[in-house]
């Protein structure tokens, strides 16, 4: 009996292998949307939990990457969600005189601050397309819509994004 | 909405969010076993719901407690 089918039918050693195979590839995308490793760990092994009790619906002829990424990515989205805007994780710019490093640095966590108001849904598609530079089609798959969609909601990241940061005197 | 003025938001966001490593460092697999234990040996509702019921049961009705001791 293949893997796939092993594992939907709750075999914990072939959950196992499963887990070695994909757990650096579901915890390389979380950590794209949240941004931070620890967090991104956390929410892998939540994930991997929830992929295992949500074994019975996974059809073993299905493909597992892309349903394991759907589950990591809802997680993500939730937590997205929660988080409060306030937390900040700016770059530190390299180099230059040090007024210009100061309004660098303002202007970047301007932007950083806009962004996380925005809905975490537009954020997600936003993060993945723009900061991450993902294909449309590999996240349309791990949000659950269509390409349009992604591109829609992107779209519309940056025009509330554009909008927030003229009122806040940042032009980017 | 222009392609540049998309590629100066895109530019901008990339400036302000650091490049993360996407590299796995442990194997998260014992993590998720301990999850997957921890979760098992948890009692499920219904069994909080029987204990519930019967104390409530024993309580209103002590006389039933011998009757059960009885058929043990």
């Amino acid at each position: 009996m293949d893997l796939f089918r092993r594992f939907a039918l709750g075999e914990i050693d072939a959950f196992e292998t499963l887990v070695r195979q994909f757990q650096g590839e579901i915890y390389a995308w979380i950590v794209r949307i949240v941004r931070d490793r620890g967090i991104a760990e956390d929410l892998t092994v939540e994930a991997l939990w929830r992929i295992y009790r949500a074994r019975h619906r996974f059809r073993p002829e299905g493909n597992f990457s892309a349903w394991a990424r759907r589950i990591a990515t809802n997680l993500a989205v939730d937590h997205v969600r929660r988080k409060r805007p306030e937390q900040s994780l700016v770059a530190d710019p390299a180099g230059g005189p040090q007024l210009d490093h100061l309004l660098q640095r303002e202007t970047q966590e301007k932007i950083h601050r806009a962004f996380r108001r925005l809905p975490a849904k537009l954020q997600v598609a936003a993060m993945l397309a723009l900061v991450e530079e993902q294909p449309y089609d590999e996240i349309a798959d791990a949000l659950g819509i269509s390409v349009g969609a992604v591109k829609l909601r992107v779209f519309r990241a940056v025009r509330i994004l554009r909008r927030q940061l003229s009122h806040l005197g940042v032009r980017p | 909405m222009t392609k540049h003025d998309d590629r100066q938001i895109r530019e901008a966001l990339q400036q302000s969010f650091p490049t993360v490593n996407t590299e796995i460092h442990r194997d998260l697999w014992p993590a998720v076993l301990r999850k997957l234990e921890a979760r098992r040996a948890q009692m499920p509702w219904y069994d909080w719901a029987l204990i519930g019921l019967s104390s409530a049961v024993f309580l209103l009705f002590p006389q039933l407690i011998l009757v059960f001791a009885y058929h043990l």
